[in-house]
């Protein structure tokens, strides 16, 4: 089984830890799998131009550095660690209600894709690139500040483009994606190194890119586990 | 003003001992205490060993620090991995070790042992059954080494009045509060105190991140059934060594402990757990710590009498001279025994956490009290009563409770909340 943590963030965006410092990190603890999914914010609203502006979300004009940054990195980690870096972004699309806000990983991205675009124009991008979906924190939090509840609210509408959807994120559990029978997946949501101890995915399957995403996106040989200290 | 007289004189002993253990550090680093024990270090002396690594939890850095072993210069030697519990998060990573490394004579032991109260001992028993060779060493698994580790350690063992060989070690990787603590205090008192008693006492103070034995040495003195009821088996082993006649070697080879993401809790909980090792093996003796800590002998009149003139100036020349002598052993001496020092991010601590001495210094001087109202330990999720020579006795459950509420755990929970709450503050304002 491979241990994998899909929803990790460095200092590209909103993390406190450097790149590298992360991978090295997760080799260490002797993870197979990780992907970096930095934060790209919407900027069409005072939130996302203050984010824009702190340099908390990557941009069109920062994405190439990112790629090649996290390329070579991802190199670093197979030769150092065997383990597989997985390239991503987290699409966070903030507004004033958690009903109106949603946040979507997007695993094996290619070229950049703008937050502000309409859901539907973000996934068909993502498809073309033959990224992988999931939806990020779905349902209400432990800290409700940071609730994003709009792909559940219409999920009825958006299920169909999303592959998985996070069943726990760091030491929150969404029932609700149990009961509904959605493809899942458990990561940590890292920004801080103390934030590695927390849920994650084991994957049966074998450690390469197409692998890993046809084992999320039908799902079989899928659990979860609480990475303790 | 007597009392401030007394204070300072203290302190000023204090640093008299201060300046011994340096001396001491220069004295041990430069020349292997072993050249008096006659080693010939010919370099053609390369026995077969046996490394036994104790497994449990993910320790710092612990993908880099098993590899290190793997990577060693030496003819023939193989790894023993030891496990309680395949679940165990180390098991994963020892495994990918194993795998990257094919060439090396690597095996994973898991096999539950309950032979005594120490989980360490209990978990070296199965490991030390299977090794194939004569020298064993045991290594711990927050250990890092060079490459010439094992060439430099053996050559003591060429002399057959050698029993024990152990290694001075260096505090590395320094990302956290608790980090930064740790290795401040592992490269002055602890490297200072094992080096002053190696050089000018002739007593054995082996640390057990690093002991290399022959086994017939180990089990002419019992074994480890002898220790497995023992916290500090690695001074017992030291001390039985030495009384049955055979040397103990501090070898100045210095080994990275590393401890990069320590909380605060974590450094208390284990400085505690050293101060009630020592005081139950040295009884008396553990009062000179106390007197040793000049840092906090001068602040005590600060708390005694209010801060003053005359008070601010004690403790702050005393903290001064203090983070110049530490600084002086972390960058001047140690760095010159650095090995791999590239390798870790963060390897010694910056200057400007030199500033956190006095902190440290006062703090363990406050920890220095625990001992004598508490013999209850916790480690590695076990709680234990610890009797003369750190010898282990179980909790019973009624006990545990009141223990949580005994002087010594609120003065501990005191110490660690007040901390908690000034880092909290100081990082909500920054």
């Amino acid at each position: 089984m491979l241990l994998c943590d899909f929803h990790i963030h460095t200092r590209y965006s909103d993390g406190s830890v450097e790149l590298s410092r992360v991978v090295d990190l997760y080799g260490q603890a002797g993870f197979d799998v990780i992907a970096i999914t930095d934060h790209v914010v919407n900027g069409d609203n005072p939130i996302g131009k203050m984010a824009h502006r702190l340099k908390l979300s990557i941009r069109e004009d920062t994405f190439e550095e990112y790629m090649a940054h996290l390329q070579s990195e991802a190199e670093r980690a197979r030769n150092k660690y065997g383990m597989l870096v997985i390239p991503g972004v987290e699409i966070s699309k903030n507004y004033l209600t958690a009903d109106k806000s949603a946040h979507l990983l997007l695993l094996d991205i290619k070229s950049f894709i703008p937050a502000c675009q309409s859901y539907e124009k973000i996934f068909l991008s993502a498809k073309e690139q033959g990224a992988l979906i999931i939806a990020c924190h779905p349902h209400h939090m432990s800290d409700m500040s940071k609730d994003t509840l709009f792909l559940w609210n219409n999920r009825d509408k958006y299920a169909r483009y999303i592959d998985a959807w996070e069943i726990a994120n760091r030491d929150d559990v969404f029932n609700v994606i149990s009961l509904k029978k959605y493809p899942y997946i458990a990561n940590s949501d890292f920004h801080k190194t103390r934030h590695l101890y927390s849920w994650k995915t084991m994957l049966n399957c074998d450690k390469d890119v197409q692998s890993v995403k046809h084992c999320i996106k039908h799902n079989k040989g899928v659990s979860i586990t609480l990475f303790r200290q | 003003m007597t009392g401030l007289w007394i204070f300072a004189a203290v302190s000023f002993l204090g640093f008299m001992a201060y300046a011994f253990q340096l001396w001491a550090v220069r004295a041990a680093l430069k020349t292997a205490s072993g050249n008096d024990a006659g080693s010939p270090a010919s370099g053609l002396f390369v026995p077969p060993i046996s490394i036994l690594k104790p497994l449990k939890g993910l320790d710092d850095n612990l993908f880099d620090n098993l590899e290190s072993f793997c990577n060693l210069d030496y003819p023939e030697y193989e790894i023993i991995f030891s496990f309680q519990n395949r679940n165990d998060q180390a098991f994963k990573v020892a495994g990918k070790i194993r795998d990257k490394y094919p060439h090396r004579d690597i095996s994973l032991v898991v096999e539950p042992c309950n032979a005594g109260l120490n989980p360490k001992v209990n978990n070296l028993i199965p490991a030390y059954r299977r090794s194939k060779h004569n020298l064993v060493l045991i290594s711990d698994s927050n250990v890092m080494v060079g490459e010439d580790y094992l060439k430099e350690i053996v050559k003591h063992m060429e002399n057959p009045e050698v029993g024990l060989v152990s290694n001075v070690i260096k505090g590395v990787g320094s990302h956290s509060m608790g980090s930064v603590l740790e290795n401040l205090h592992l490269n002055s008192f602890i490297l200072g105190s094992v080096c002053f008693l190696d050089r000018f006492m002739g007593m054995p103070c082996v640390i057990g991140k690093s002991m290399l034995m022959r086994k017939s040495d180990l089990d002419a003195i019992g074994g480890f059934d002898a220790v497995k009821d023992f916290l500090a088996e690695d001074y017992v082993i030291g001390q039985r060594m030495h009384q049955s006649g055979r040397k103990v070697v501090l070898s100045n080879y210095a080994i990275h402990n590393v401890n990069s993401s320590w909380g605060l809790d974590r450094f208390i909980n284990r400085h505690t757990r050293w101060g009630k090792l020592r005081w139950q093996i040295g009884g008396v003796k553990y009062l000179s710590e106390l007197l040793c800590n000049p840092v906090f002998m001068a602040f005590l009149p600060v708390v005694l009498w209010g801060p003053s003139r005359a008070t601010l100036c004690l403790v702050l020349s005393a903290s001064l001279i203090k983070i110049a002598g530490d600084y002086y052993i972390g960058t001047r001496v140690l760095s010159g025994v650095a090995t791999d020092a590239g390798r870790i991010d963060g390897t010694v601590p910056r200057m400007s956490c030199y500033l956190l001495v006095p902190l440290k210094d006062i703090l363990i001087g406050g920890l220095w009290f625990v001992p004598l109202i508490s013999s209850t330990v916790a480690w590695r999720g076990n709680r234990y009563r610890i009797g003369k020579d750190s010898q282990l006795f179980p909790l019973a459950s009624g006990l545990q409770v009141r223990t949580l509420f005994s002087p010594a755990m609120l003065l501990q929970k005191a110490i660690t909340g007040t901390l908690r709450m000034a880092y909290s503050i100081r990082e909500r304002s920054a």
